[in-house]
């Protein structure tokens, strides 16, 4: 006889909402072929409905940890937890989705009839990474890797009428099909070396046995390491990003982007400072290697970049160096406020590139921008506020994220890898100016001003995010303090 | 002749045909051949499985490997033509080499570390195993599956809609002229 399994539906309500609401688009549109506002206020209604329940997780989850009985925060036998961490995450997540949405809505208007399937499957991509940052359980991560990246493989896909498009779709499947086995094989080396594939479990044995010859549990790191770090593009792992970015449809690069780094750093994070906190000795100069790697690589690069979706990915190489130095600093929050507020500005970023070369253009030549400070001076104005958070400038959020990242690092003992981070982020500074100063110092071409669609909504967020966490920073970073791993 | 030797000599058989299988696959001309040669590395894989213990697995290997699988490996092949025979002009000449060197290295590396770095597996994963399961029964593979692992099994529904959806979205396009 079998004992029927214990459903906890308070620990995945979020990701529940987010599947069903997939489905519930996919039949909707078969039944009623509904108009493209229909669809998005639907769309919109199943974000709302997922963050809502994201954050009744969150208290409950805060009420766990008051009473001190974290056993409850996790669920479904040990696959997946409802700890801060993890809602934290998920709600930066959903966040991002709906900013990602509203920036690529004009595209997925623009796919006709096929629009409903490129909406059911932005949120089946978002249920799986959602379901990765609370996975508790290798396997489990592995899954929401999976259901998560296969979506954004058809998404890069999606602007098939170009050849950038299908040339992006099959580089980023095929290396990630590679990210992938890499990853699942450290899994199963980890699992021969400690006999568990949970993140408690691993942890425990760890903490209970003296591993006298650990060899094989060293290569599984490397390897889920190296897996990861294909997902959030850290050098020497980076070489897929700026064809992907260049190639998939404008709209959909911001989401795609943001939601692959967060899930993918928040994966990195738990498995190296929860499961294998008491083997830091042995991969902090690995992390801190690739960090180094990554910030000067995606830095000097993106300096000689011509195309503005070219330089935004190899500034995306260079931010996974810099919150590589949060995980080496070995404090979740820090990498949890840099995963939030760099999401955000990659999603406005992004939104200000779909306007400039059109929804679903290729490429987004630094030519276009010429005079877009005349051409359209709010569109100008929040790409440069946007640019400048993420190049670090004080107060903005950017600056905040940095300045936490690079002092856990520095207390850790790390000082020589946040003296090159300072260095890297000054190079990086200097190629987010140049868009600027092509953006104001130039003459436009064209002048005729550029059509604005929901994305300014996305831009308005974004750039006050952008600020408002630069001035009073300490709201976003309470939250992020109490997002602790179980 | 114990046990023991028995399973090396059907491990070090088995594995090899999977190896030749696979050379074979990379290094044919003709996608048949191709096809063919996967197919052998598929049934020593299955081989593999018998060995340790995992009836049920090896069956689910041959059945929907080498039989659903390689049966719409072949519809493709014969739909895009036999015939065809891969034109051998290297468009890669110098990457292939540092490939290849690299992929020696790493290989070299691997092997050294499994013979001089002393791995330990843990036991525990073994034993926590039951009677039941080592006899590759369905029902200690199904009884898991629906109760400890349910929320990874239903996780791979979401993966089938994605197929689903996916396959919808980018086979229905109209390429612009260019």
């Amino acid at each position: 006889m079998i004992t029927p399994p214990e459903i906890s539906w308070v620990a995945i309500a979020p990701d529940l909402a987010l599947a069903i609401g997939a489905a519930l688009v996919l039949l909707v549109d078969v039944q009623w072929k509904p108009a493209p506002r229909v669809l998005g206020w639907l769309v919109g209604a199943i974000l709302a409905v997922g963050a809502g329940l994201t954050i009744l997780q969150w208290e409950q989850g805060a009420d766990a940890l008051a009473s001190g009985d974290t056993e409850s925060l996790v669920a479904f036998s040990g696959l997946i937890t409802m700890d801060g961490f993890a809602i934290f995450s998920r709600f930066v997540l959903i966040a991002a989705t709906g900013l990602g949405l509203a920036a690529g809505w004009r595209f997925v208007v623009s796919l006709g009839r096929r629009g409903a399937e490129a909406t059911a499957l932005v949120l089946l991509a978002t249920t799986g990474f959602s379901l990765m940052v609370a996975a508790n359980n290798l396997v489990m991560l592995f899954l929401g890797l999976e259901v998560g990246s296969i979506a954004l493989y058809v998404l890069a896909g999606l602007a098939r009428e170009r050849r950038e498009s299908e040339e992006a779709a099959i580089k980023y499947f095929l290396l990630g099909s590679f990210a992938s086995a890499v990853f699942i094989y450290g899994v199963a080396l980890i699992y021969a070396g400690t006999g568990s594939f949970e993140i408690l479990g691993i942890r425990q044995h760890l903490n209970d046995f003296v591993i006298s010859s650990p060899a094989v549990i060293y290569i599984g790191i490397g390897l889920v390491v190296a897996g990861l770090g294909f997902k959030v593009s850290a050098a020497p792992f980076h070489t897929w990003a700026p064809d992907v970015y260049q190639g998939a449809p404008a709209g959909l690069v911001g989401y795609m982007a943001a939601v692959a780094k967060v899930a993918g750093f928040a994966a990195i994070a738990r498995i190296l400072l929860t499961a294998f906190s008491d083997l830091a000795d042995t991969w902090l100069p690995v992390v801190a290697g690739i960090s180094v790697l990554s910030m000067v690589l995606g830095s000097v690069l993106a300096l000689v970049q011509g195309d503005v979706r070219r330089l935004l990915a190899y500034s995306g190489v260079a931010h996974a160096g810099f919150i590589m130095t949060g995980v080496v600093g070995g404090a979740t929050d820090g990498v949890l406020f840099y995963l939030a507020i760099y999401a955000i500005q990659l999603v406005g970023a992004f939104a200000v590139v779909a306007v400039v070369s059109g929804p679903d253009g290729a490429g987004s030549s630094l030519e276009e921008y010429r005079g877009l400070g005349r051409r359209s001076p709010l569109l100008a104005g929040a790409f440069t506020i946007l640019l400048l958070g993420m190049g670090g400038l004080p107060i903005t959020s950017g600056f905040v994220a940095k300045f936490g990242v690079f002092t856990d690092a520095w207390a850790q003992g790390y000082q020589w890898l946040v003296i090159v981070a300072v260095i890297a982020s000054v190079v990086a500074f200097a190629f987010y100016i140049r868009v600027i100063v092509v953006m104001y110092m130039d003459d436009a071409g064209d002048e005729q001003p550029l059509r604005v669609g929901p994305e300014r909504w996305v831009l308005a967020l974004a750039v006050g995010a952008t600020i408002l966490w630069g001035i009073f920073p300490s709201s976003l970073l309470d939250l992020a303090a109490d997002a602790l791993p179980i | 002749m114990g046990k023991r030797m028995v399973e090396t000599v059907i491990f070090v058989i088995a594995a090899l045909a999977a190896l030749a299988g696979a050379v074979t696959v990379v290094l044919a001309r003709n996608p048949i051949y191709s096809a063919v040669g996967l197919l052998g590395t598929l049934f020593s894989v299955a081989i593999l499985y018998v060995v340790q213990l995992a009836h049920l697995v090896a069956a689910v290997q041959v059945i929907v490997y080498a039989g659903a699988v390689m049966t719409l490996f072949l519809f493709v092949i014969m739909l895009i033509g036999v015939d065809k025979e891969e034109k051998r002009v290297e468009p890669l000449p110098r990457q292939r080499l540092w490939v290849g060197i690299l992929a020696g290295a790493v290989i070299l590396f691997a092997a050294g570390v499994a013979l001089f770095g002393e791995f330990v597996w843990v036991p525990a994963a073994a034993t926590a195993i039951d009677q039941e399961a080592t006899n590759g029964t369905i029902q200690a593979v199904a009884e898991p599956l629906f109760t400890d692992w349910v929320l990874a099994f239903e996780a791979t529904a979401l993966l089938l809609t994605i197929g689903a959806a996916g396959a919808v979205v980018l086979a229905q396009f109209k390429r612009k002229r260019a």
